[in-house]
């Protein structure tokens, strides 16, 4: 019997003596573990999976903001497939998200790759890349938009100084959208680049090492050792990228641009936010906002069915 | 003594707690007494506030402290960021609205047809209702019952740069007065490399304000009784006109200065006219009182009506607060009663602490007597621009949008304004023939 044995059945000696019954190893485990996991699983119950059954259901009423309820069944989804604005939006949106997640993803994994080496300064330029993260949205939007104003804007003045013509960044509706892409990959770069190192720091060295002997050049290595083995870390931040931009960034675009000029910015997020507490239209802005989770639904299960959960080809090993 | 672990976490639940339990017990004051809660976004005043800002905090404080000295229940102001915004909408969908708050006629439609809007009318003396001018208090009123007491009229004008104009070498005979002249007058601030001429740009309920006079100087309107008058020829001009602003470059597609505020954009020379209300006279002599300028009626459409819109806000009373009846006897004391007091604080809101047109007859001649109208520019809103107003529209968020994308599709995306009028009508008449609710207006 070992010292640690000794000890346990001594320390439960006088509970059997008092009449206590002994929890077995395993249901002391199984408590910590529901113990350890209760406050965020009431956490997501509360705040997360409550206020979806509620956005379900108000989906089916007439909601005046004023108490009053009136049942009208699937009247807000007819009346989203024949609103032109919410279809205007729908497909704003889908554009936003095809030239964002993309091009997100390839920034982010370019500043992971760059700041990985190691050169002077590297943690001077980690800590820029990350910084814009740790600014709040709003004041990111006032920046930008400052900058981005006609006339007295900098990238105005900028262009100016090399008797170039500035467009409206954020006055023409062929051009703030991209304006906002822009300053969405920007602020949001530095949090998934810093996934991405994490991700790259996993990758062992030797694995480099012998393909720099075996003669790899870097485009090689990148597409033989780094990108197979990022699979998993691709795989979350698509994921979680494609979730967040979706139902992100409404206090970047309300402060930027309010969905404008001429709903060109009218993401889906900022048209159920007008709906809601614009209009006051909770019942449809809900809704949409559960057929929002449900574009989201499909999104994660056909990424989950087609990457085998993010482990990619591990069923075949 | 120690602190037990359970003691420690019981006691930081508590604390943590405790915030959340007191905001809950917000109708009784400290002293005991009853108390109401005032949103507006006016006091107490924010750290940093400008001078005209402090006036118009004071006034506020003054008003519910004189309240709080003579009357058993109190009132509490509390501030808010411009309200129309989520939280008033969010406050009262939880069942939690403010007592007393400020409303604008914008706004009316949704709060009445919701059933909170307390009626004043039995609070007040009928030649206090009198009192009120009939163009502006009208989209206060429900079949003749008043359910808001405005604390101001707002006219809209244009408001010129002196020093822009004259480096422009423009004079004063320049001064635009058709929508012909307007478009001529800012090509030529253009081609004189003059800063331009400033409407507002961003979609909201205040563009459309600003632009709705337009629409009326035509003859034509967005609602006539049961069906939308927007697919109009009137209409159609008017959009073409801010089209024709911004796609000829007159006007800049984003405005420079927050806020379409006249002060920053003239004063600091990013524009030389800017589209905008009576309390920017207030703002310049607060905020820049050497600032040279002057104000000249929105032009109007060959054979048109001279005509604007006269903004405002109101004071409602929340009918699901903790005590509907006292609420609308405050709004009544405050700014309707035909006491002196009264009368004499619409007159201190309008011509000291703020340049408005006072919503009464009596506080608008009081304020006269008093000087509060002898600026030129104040006179001229006064006896000139005034008298063409017409109340700020009460439209429902579905007519409102409509004309608003109307607008914006015009300006930005180049659409053709006849188009545009046709679809924002169509959108307007199917959404009347299920509409229930106060009368458009």
């Amino acid at each position: 019997m070992t010292d640690l044995a000794v000890s346990e059945r001594a320390a439960s000696e006088p509970r059997a003596a008092r009449g206590g019954r002994r929890l077995s190893r395993r249901s002391r485990e199984r408590i910590a573990a529901g113990l350890f996991l209760a406050p965020d699983v009431l956490g997501l119950a509360l705040f997360v999976g409550l206020p979806m059954v509620v956005c379900i259901v108000l989906g089916f009423f007439q909601v005046d903001g004023f108490g009053g309820y009136t049942f009208i069944g699937l009247d807000n989804y007819r009346r989203m497939f024949a609103d032109p604005l919410f279809l205007g939006s729908l497909k704003t949106t889908l554009l936003y998200l095809v030239v964002l997640i993309p091009g997100l993803f390839v920034v982010s994994l370019a500043l992971a790759l760059l700041i990985r080496q190691r050169f002077p300064l590297v943690g001077l330029f980690r800590g820029a890349f990350f910084a814009p993260n740790v600014i709040s949205l709003v004041v990111i939007g006032l920046i930008w938009k400052f900058m981005l104003t006609d006339q007295t804007g900098f990238m105005v003045r900028l262009l100016g100084f090399f008797h170039i013509p500035s467009p409206s960044w954020l006055g023409s509706p062929h051009i703030a959208l991209w304006v906002v892409v822009a300053v969405t990959i920007w602020f949001a770069m530095g949090y998934y680049m810093l996934i991405f190192l994490a991700g790259l720091q996993d990758i062992p060295r030797e694995y480099y090492e012998v393909a720099t002997i075996d003669g790899a050049g870097v485009w090689q290595q990148f597409r033989h050792i780094t990108w197979p083995l990022l699979k998993p870390t691709s795989f979350f931040i698509l994921l979680t990228s494609t979730v967040s931009m979706f139902t992100g960034g409404i206090d970047l675009l309300y402060v930027m641009t309010s969905g404008g000029p001429a709903n060109s910015t009218s993401l889906i997020i900022y048209y159920i936010y007008e709906q809601a507490f614009v209009y006051g239209e909770y019942g449809y802005a809900s809704a949409i906002g559960a057929f929002v989770v449900a574009i989201l639904l499909v999104w994660s299960i056909g990424l989950f069915t087609l990457t085998r959960g993010g482990r990619f080809n591990d069923a075949r090993d | 003594m120690g602190i037990s672990r359970r003691s420690l976490f019981g006691a930081g639940a508590g604390a943590l707690a405790a915030p959340a339990l007191l905001s809950g017990c917000g109708s009784a004051s400290a002293s005991g007494r009853k108390e109401l809660v005032f949103w507006q976004f006016y006091a107490p005043t924010p750290v940093g506030g400008s001078p005209d800002v402090v006036k118009q905090s004071q006034w506020f404080t003054k008003m519910v402290d004189d309240w709080n000295a003579t009357h058993e229940t109190r009132i509490r102001l509390e501030y808010v960021t411009v309200l129309g915004n989520p939280k008033l909408a969010t406050a009262f969908a939880a069942g939690e609205g403010p007592d007393i708050f400020l409303l604008s006629p914008g706004d009316f439609a949704r709060y009445y047809n919701g059933g909170v809007l307390a009626e004043l009318t039995p609070y007040m003396e009928p030649e206090a209702v009198k009192d009120f001018f009939a163009p502006n208090m009208a989209t206060r009123t429900a079949d003749g019952k008043v359910y808001g007491l405005p604390m101001e009229i707002e006219p809209l004008a244009m408001f010129y740069s002196e020093p822009a104009l004259t480096k422009a070498h423009l004079a004063e005979s320049d001064l635009p007065r058709t929508w012909d002249e307007f478009l001529d007058f800012g090509d030529k601030l253009k081609s004189r490399k003059a800063p331009p001429i400033m409407l507002p740009s961003q979609q909201g309920y205040y563009q459309n304000f600003t632009w709705y006079p337009f629409l009326w100087q035509t003859g034509a309107d967005a609602v006539r009784g049961n069906t939308s008058g927007f697919d109009s020829a009137g209409a159609k001009a008017a959009l073409k006109l801010w089209q024709d602003c911004i796609q000829s470059g007159i006007t800049p597609r984003t405005s420079p200065v927050p806020d379409n505020d006249a002060v920053a954009a003239l004063g600091n020379g990013y524009g030389s006219v800017s589209l905008n209300g009576i309390w920017t006279v207030s703002a310049f002599k607060y905020r820049k009182p050497k600032f040279r300028y002057g104000v000249f009626p929105l032009p109007i459409p060959a054979g048109g009506t001279p005509k604007t819109a006269l903004g405002g806000w109101a004071f409602v009373a929340n009918a699901r607060g903790r005590d509907p009846e006292t609420a609308a006897k405050f709004c009544v004391w405050a700014l309707g009663s035909m006491a002196k007091d009264s009368i004499q604080r619409v007159v201190d809101w309008c011509t000291v602490a703020k340049s408005d047109i006072a919503p009464r007859a009596s506080a608008l001649a009081a304020g006269r007597r008093a000087g509060g109208y002898d600026h030129p520019v104040m006179k001229q809103f006064a006896d000139d621009i005034f008298p063409t107003g017409r109340g700020e529209p009460r439209y429902p968020p579905v007519v409102y949008k409509a004309i608003s994308d109307a607008i914006q599709q015009c300006e930005f995306s180049g659409a053709d304004p006849a188009a545009q009028a046709k679809l924002a009508g169509d959108t307007i008449d199917a959404y009347l023939t299920s509409y229930r609710g106060v009368k458009i207006l």
